[in-house]
């Protein structure tokens, strides 16, 4: 299963309860359109009835018994080095280790707290120049005891080995292949060697999908597509495609005393009605729902459910535009459409009022609050006018005919694209022909990125990381550039970026990219919601931060849960 | 006979050849492949890199060369690997193949027992209450789809008893109760549609065949309600229900698609439809010569079952 551009999002098929549902948006969503009403809000967010922390327990942790989960997700392989997909990292970040990671629930001051915490590395340093990075390892870190490796000791040249495979080939490739060089001065001590100076390449051995794997496994096999084995808290004791994947408590664990729970089931359970009804059931201890009015609906049936509202801080989708080729290559095209499209309508239809207008990079790498609609920009604004007057500076004063594809992710998403549609004809005369595809279709062309016209575009979902976010997003030469951009500014902020070790300089500079990735709409990020997290009563410790959900790439928290019954 | 069933068995060869061509077709038709679904995801595979693994699956082979490997294959009875996960095709189809195959069977012993004895009922007590109330229940299970249904009965199993089917696959002989559980509703489910349709034909059929001279026969001789309908009429009347159970059981295939995802079943349905998805082209031709196997199959059995319930037929 591919990687779901949304943080941890469903990416499941249409499934018959989607339809229903999006039946029902659709036609609540036109009831405020046909009378005209729109209710409009001055925030970007409004807050929604639940919190978006739920504090770590004070209790004591108690030991044993079983989560049982029932999850959209299958891995399409257990091999990190040639998928992203959050089907794998729903467990792969329990079974394995990174060298450095992102604060658990019970460590967290906040959801956006990003303070990196040593995972298999005990220390790390970067050299002045930060073209070089020393990790001092934890001694005494053991393989899982499962045969090839049997519980051997980790030592550094496995780090340096599995950071040379993912370089060789494969969806990390383009992260590692910044290495220049490593080396092992002794066996707790790898130092790597960077191309150019990188201040944040801690961060990027932190994302989800830097796991370290066993050397023995990939020689043996060839691959890493039937067996994992880390040395992460969890073992994989039985793997049964579509069914089931049941995770152990690895009692090797060099974190004494953790995991707290015995066993970690994921049941696979394509549709959403069923995973309501197992949650409902009690066959499942966690749940995810797409909207405030889902979440009430779960309230209502199993009233002593705790949920979390899992805190949206930036848009993973938005239009994108061949934007190499006219028109969109005008940036007077980009701004009018932009102009054009209604955002609050689409954030109170479709989102039940609760959802952000749309900006690209998390808004806490910038500001500390969630940025207003003023914020935004001038062309993040509804002004249907000034767009239909710059559309006929451009030299388009009747509009154009133009063609849109897109994979519905979420059932929200061809709501979207239609508002958008009925946006643009109304106000600017532009015809859009829209096409819904499949995923493989979908992803064939955008990526490909020969497509003209508009595609519903994304950014992939893992990553946390202000480098992942910035450089490796936006930057013209990188291969992860889907939106077809290439603006020298934004290159030189962004580079510019990776070389800044101050904090508070790479936020002045993280504004600066934002504010001219709106002036000059480079990708045009529309509104969104992220949704919310159920638990059963009885589970402690079930934070989720953000752009880590506990059920998908931040699955590796679920370490410290614990179960109070 | 033989000849009749070597003339058919004969026959259904080009029909095999065409499903096959035609799956083959298709997928190659379909825009991607299984290295973009499953590589292209992150945008930093280079096409180079695409180009070799393309190499290695034997995706870059003209396409007349792929079929007659896969062709090859399938007559050798030795399906390949899936280009997704690299798992034999076969050891696939075995953990798949019992799911379905328990639950298609399950769902037509459920129809059949709710449709024939409510047909039969309905036709002997035509314009009755029970008529009624059997023609309601028919129109009913016609007009609701399987997904919908199915989505009804997990959410208010759920909502009113707290319960529904162990999530998850436990097999027929290792784990009998759990399998019960896991399949009744299901089956009842996909049973449902096909009852609903064989009920309205059982009634039809026997209400012609009740109004043929020789069960008038049979009644002026005395002979009792039972006898007339059991022995006389209703085995004649069962040609064109066997004829339509028979058609109906590619749609039953069918409905085991829906169903086993939303009941969270690990079968053929499950298998094929990810396999579309991920254009994991072996999985997808083999699975759906399958069906077309076993269509063909199904079809010249239930032609062979017409000279059992009715002796005059003959096979030339």
């Amino acid at each position: 299963m591919p990687t779901d551009p949304r943080p941890v999002a469903r990416r499941s098929h249409v499934s018959r309860r989607d339809f229903l549902k999006r039946t029902g948006w659709g036609a609540v969503g036109t009831i405020p359109l046909i009378a005209g009403v729109s209710r409009r809000r001055a925030s970007a967010q409004p807050a929604s009835p639940y919190p978006d922390w739920m504090p770590p327990s004070p209790k004591p942790p108690k030991r044993g018994k079983l989560i049982t989960r029932a999850s959209a997700w299958d891995p399409p392989v257990l091999d990190p080095r040639l998928t992203n997909s959050v089907g794998l990292s729903q467990f792969a970040s329990l079974t394995s280790n990174r060298l450095v990671r992102y604060p658990f629930s019970d460590e967290a001051a906040s959801t956006t707290d990003l303070t990196l915490k040593g995972d298999l590395a005990e220390s790390w340093q970067g050299s002045p120049d930060f073209r070089v990075w020393t990790f001092k390892l934890r001694k005494g870190v053991k393989w899982q005891n499962v045969a090839p490796i049997n519980g051997r000791e980790l030592v550094a040249a496995d780090i340096k080995y599995c950071y040379e495979q993912y370089a060789k080939e494969g969806v990390q490739a383009f992260t590692f292949q910044e290495i220049e060089g490593m080396e092992t001065p002794d066996k707790y001590t790898v130092r790597i060697h960077l191309k150019t100076p990188n201040t944040m390449f801690a961060q990027n051995l932190a994302e989800p999908v830097s796991i370290i794997f066993a050397r023995e496994v990939l020689e043996e096999d060839g691959d890493l597509k039937k067996r994992m084995i880390g040395t992460g808290p969890y073992v994989i004791k039985e793997h049964t495609r579509k069914v089931r994947l049941v995770l152990a408590r690895n009692p090797d664990y060099f974190d004494q005393g953790r995991p707290y729970v015995d066993e970690y089931h994921i049941l696979s359970t394509p549709d959403a009605a069923t995973r309501l009804a197992a949650f409902r059931s009690g066959q499942s201890d966690i749940l995810f729902v797409a909207s405030v009015g889902d979440a009430a609906i779960v309230k209502k049936t199993t009233p002593a459910a705790v949920i979390q509202e899992y805190k949206t801080v930036q848009t993973v989708f938005g239009l994108a535009l061949a934007q190499d080729k006219p028109p969109y290559s005008d940036v007077r095209v980009r701004r009018a459409i932009s102009m054009a499209i209604d955002r609050q309508k689409q954030v109170d239809t479709l989102y039940g009022g609760h959802g952000i207008l749309g900006w690209g990079i998390p808004y806490f790498y910038f500001q500390d609050k969630m940025p207003t609609a003023a914020q935004l920009g001038p062309y993040w604004q509804y002004k249907p006018a000034e767009a239909k007057k710059l559309l006929a500076e451009a030299g388009h004063p009747n509009g154009f005919e133009t063609t849109l594809f897109y994979y519905e992710y979420f059932p929200e998403m061809s709501s979207q694209v239609q508002l958008v549609q009925q946006d643009l004809k109304r106000n600017l005369n532009i015809e859009i022909k829209i096409s819904k595809l499949d995923y493989t279709t979908f992803y064939g062309r955008y990526a490909d990125g020969k497509w003209d016209g508009m595609a519903w575009g994304f950014k992939t979902g893992y990553a946390t990381g202000l480098d992942e976010q910035t450089y490796q997003y936006m930057h013209s030469k990188s291969t992860k550039n889907y939106w077809r951009f290439s603006d020298p500014v934004i290159d030189e902020l962004v580079t510019k970026l990776r070389q800044t070790p101050d904090r508070a300089e790479q936020r002045v500079l993280t504004k600066k990219v934002l504010d001219r990735e709106h002036d000059q709409v480079t990708r045009m990020w529309m509104p969104y919601d992220a949704g919310f997290l159920v638990w059963q009563p009885y589970l402690r410790n079930t934070g989720s931060l953000a752009l880590r959900r506990n059920d998908g790439y931040g699955a590796s928290t679920l370490a410290r849960l614990w179960i109070d019954k | 006979m033989y000849k009749y069933i070597a003339r058919r068995v004969a026959l259904s060869l080009p029909v095999l050849v065409l499903s096959s061509l035609i799956v083959f077709g298709l997928m190659r038709v379909m825009p991607g492949d299984a290295l973009t679904a499953l590589m292209g995801e992150s945008g930093n595979v280079s096409p180079k890199e695409l180009q070799k693994l393309r190499k290695d699956l034997g995706l870059d082979l003209p396409y007349y060369k792929q079929y007659l490997i896969w062709a090859w294959q399938m007559v050798s009875l030795n399906p390949g690997d899936s280009i997704f996960t690299n798992e034999p095709i076969s050891v696939a189809l075995k953990k798949s193949i019992p799911v379905t195959l328990e639950l298609a069977v399950l769902a037509l012993i459920l129809g059949l027992v709710i449709a024939i004895p409510i047909g039969v009922l309905s036709a002997t007590r035509q314009d009755t209450s029970s008529d009624y109330a059997g023609r309601v229940a028919a129109i009913t299970g016609l007009s609701m789809p399987d997904f919908w249904l199915g989505t009804l009965v997990i959410t208010f199993a759920a909502i009113w008893f707290r319960w529904i089917p162990p999530l998850g696959y436990a097999s027929l002989w290792d784990n009998p109760w759990t399998n019960l559980q896991q399949f009744l509703l299901p089956a009842a489910v996909l049973g449902f549609r096909l009852s609903a349709a064989t009920m309205r034909m059982t009634r039809s059929t026997l209400l012609e065949v009740l109004r043929e001279d020789y069960v008038r026969t049979a009644w002026a001789k005395g002979l009792g309600e039972r006898i007339i309908i059991y022995k006389h009429a209703l085995k004649n009347a069962m040609i064109p229900v066997i004829t339509l159970v028979g058609g109906q059981f590619g749609t039953l295939l069918a409905g085991t698609v829906i169903v086993e995802t939303i009941f969270a079943l690990p079968g053929m349905g499950r298998l094929t439809v990810e396999a579309i998805l991920f254009r994991d082209y072996p999985i997808v031709q083999t699975n759906v010569m399958l069906v077309a196997v076993t269509l063909v199959t199904l079809n010249l059995l239930v032609d062979l079952t017409y000279a059992w319930l009715d002796p005059r037929i003959r096979y030339q």
